[in-house]
């Protein structure tokens, strides 16, 4: 019961009321960013790093705020996807096919109700399932040696396009490109000058920071302006809420099928929240068969996908707490969070950094509570910011944008930088070059750089030493799947998530 | 179809790959002599990937996106000079008179009315800046506005 003596330490640090103040605001503003069309999970963290760090908040307290803003998010995505048939993220795809319908039937409360308890049900089997599975995982991950990190590394690429990835080439393509933006500045272990063209700024490498802004928030932006969406749309009136009981305790076994689903799913690599959505309905739709009304506003067809895409968002913290190996681009953002506040991801961490890793354990667990409590009551306000139109919106994350990364260094030179790197991202998303790939690159790189190093070291020069042990060439198979499997299984999953989707005349 | 999109990045990661890699020979010897890996050897590696990969890229390019051409293309770069404007003018202006002028050109181009576009500048310019300088006490710049 060792874990549950940590767990423990956790909630203290988390109880603590700045932490739990920030717990509040972080569940508060990861629900507006959720909610609000155009502003992923990923890219509202990400503008949130700069904040936390200019604020100088302890390193606990910037992880805790930024996991509630993670939840949060995915407890927002909801939202416009039942309100307004598009889904605030990508996960949050499949909560449009019985959501919306439900709401055209003037039932738009009660499926936010629905969906807020079954997000609350997902989380709270997903972090249960984090709580037994890290610790295990991490004491495992201690037995890696160097030739199995850089495997294991390589698995992380390898599958961060996903099983539903469209040109797995041009994941191959994003990861180099992020791991050469790495190896600029100089060089730790033998303090060669490497890319740096003699300009002072490159000497200490490239601040991920700035180019994760720049890539999520700028690029964006650029998006907006090309489709002209900046009007927003129309929105469904939201009614009274008449839930009943009865109905909530008739969904709970749906909810808890599409927690476990979604929460294995979020801890296997490459398949993530969205996968985890998609099999919780898919699923479900099965199971239930002829008995429900999948597709039409079937309750629990809101269930189902909510409880689904909150599980795996917990499941995909295992990989990224216990490895330091993100499976998505929000826990990417939220890593590279921990490394700019000098704590090196990993097993390591479990028992050199606990309170940071159990104190948002204990804060994700809390910060469930928290978001159920703030949905329910308060749906009609984050519904009303919802008709904020991007218009208004867009100009002001920018703003938020300049702001973080002027605060961080003072320097405007920082701020062209950005800008640079928000004009190429918008160049490589119209080139369908994944952009998390580029920033996991940045981040693993100097890692990848050092285990390459000792292994080589280790056997001497003796390349083979990256796939001697049965471990490592485990992980070496299971990468080289990852990068295969999308072009067969791919095209098919695609195709079935579209005929899911097309099948539903309501929701177009 | 056309794909020249993904030629033109093909060629243009290739040229990147060599000259990558051809970089990282020309450095001096690590002090203490050279080691089974130096400073080198994972660069030589990326280059390598690369290559490859914009090769696969050139003969097997994917189908063209749609580039926005004509006036949305103007509307994007419009968006981009209105961004190194404001980080240019950040310092010398101040905060509240460049953001008020930024993210009022930004709301303005994307579809809003000048004047609420304006107004919304300058309403988030003002409750930012006291937000930080006050509240947070991180300093912005004041610029014109500053009072001795």
């Amino acid at each position: 019961m060792e874990t549950l003596q940590f767990l423990m330490d956790g909630f203290a640090v988390a109880l603590t009321p700045t932490n739990l103040m920030f717990a509040l605001f972080g569940a508060f503003i990861g629900t507006l960013i959720g909610a609000l069309p155009g502003l992923g999970p990923a890219n509202g963290v990400a503008i949130l790093i700069p904040l936390a760090f200019t604020l100088g908040l302890p390193p606990e307290t910037a992880m805790i705020l930024l996991t509630s803003v993670y939840a949060g998010a995915m407890y927002g995505g909801r939202i416009s996807s039942i309100l307004l048939n598009i889904p605030g993220d990508e996960p949050a795809m499949m909560t449009c096919l019985d959501g919306y319908p439900m709401a055209q039937k003037g039932k738009a409360a009660e499926a936010l109700a629905m969906s807020a308890i079954a997000s609350f049900a997902g989380s709270l089997i997903g972090t249960i399932g984090l709580i037994l599975l890290a610790p295990a995982l991490a004491k495992f991950a201690l037995t890696f040696g160097p030739a199995e990190y850089f495997a294991l590394f390589m698995l992380a690429f390898a599958t961060l396009g996903g099983i539903t990835g469209k040109n797995p080439m041009k994941t191959v393509i994003a990861a180099v490109i992020g791991l050469m933006i790495s190896t600029v500045g100089i060089d730790i272990a033998t303090g060669t000058q490497r890319y740096t063209f003699g300009i002072l700024k490159l000497y200490e490498g490239i601040d991920f920071i700035l180019a994760i802004v720049g890539l999520f928030a700028i690029s964006e932006l650029l998006f907006f302006i090309e489709e002209r969406a900046g009007a927003g749309r129309k929105m469904i009136e939201v009614g009274k809420l008449m839930l009943r009981p009865k109905e909530i305790i008739s969904a709970l076994p749906t909810m808890f099928r599409g927690g476990v689903l979604g929460f294995i799913a979020g801890v296997l690599p490459g398949a993530g929240a969205s996968l985890g959505s998609f099999i919780s309905y898919t699923l479900e739709k099965q199971y239930l068969g002829k008995k429900g009304n999948f597709g039409e506003g079937d309750p629990r067809g809101v269930a189902a996908p909510e409880a689904g895409n909150n599980g795996a968002s917990s499941g995909a913290l295992v990989p990224m707490l216990t490895l330091g190996v993100p499976g998505s681009g929000t826990t990417a953002v939220l890593l590279a969070m921990l490394i700019s506040l000098n704590v090196t991801p990993g097993p390591l961490m479990f028992t050199q950094n606990a309170d940071i890793v159990w104190g948002v354990i204990a804060a994700l667990l809390i910060g469930n509570v928290i978001l159920l409590l703030l949905n329910i009551p308060m749906v009609g306000f984050f519904v009303k910011l919802l008709s904020v139109p991007p218009m208004y919106l867009l100009p002001m994350v920018t703003m938020v944008a300049f702001v973080g990364i002027y605060s961080i260094s003072h320097s405007t030179f920082d701020l062209y930088f950005m800008i640079a790197f928000g004009v190429a991202g918008y160049i490589l998303r119209k080139l369908e070059i994944p952009l998390v790939p580029i920033i996991l690159g940045m981040l693993l790189g100097p890692e990848m750089e050092k285990n390459l190093g000792h292994a080589l070291v280790i056997s001497d020069g003796d390349w083979s030493i990256l796939w001697a042990s049965p471990l490592a060439l485990g992980l070496w198979i299971v990468a080289g799947l990852g990068l295969i499997l999308p072009y067969i299984v791919g095209p098919l999953l695609r195709k079935r998530m579209r005929a899911a989707i097309k099948e539903n005349p309501t929701s177009d | 179809m056309t794909a020249r999109g993904d030629r033109i990045l093909g060629l243009g990661l290739f040229v990147l790959a060599v000259a990558y890699g051809w970089a990282a020979q020309q450095w001096p010897e690590p002090f203490g002599g050279a080691e089974t890996v130096g400073p080198e050897t994972f660069p030589t590696l990326l280059s390598v990937v690369l290559a490859l990969s914009s090769v696969y890229l050139i003969v097997k390019p994917d189908p063209d996106a749609h580039w926005p051409m004509g006036r949305t293309a103007a509307e994007i770069l419009l968006a981009i000079a209105i961004l190194v404007a404001y980080a240019f003018l950040l310092e010398p202006l101040g905060f509240v008179i460049s953001t008020t002028l930024a993210v009022g050109a930004l709301c303005w181009r994307m579809g809003a009315k000048p004047v609420p576009a304006v107004l919304i500048g300058l309403a988030a310019a003002v409750v930012v800046y006291f937000l930080f300088n006050y509240g947070l006490e991180l300093s912005l710049p004041a610029g014109l506005l500053e009072f001795e």
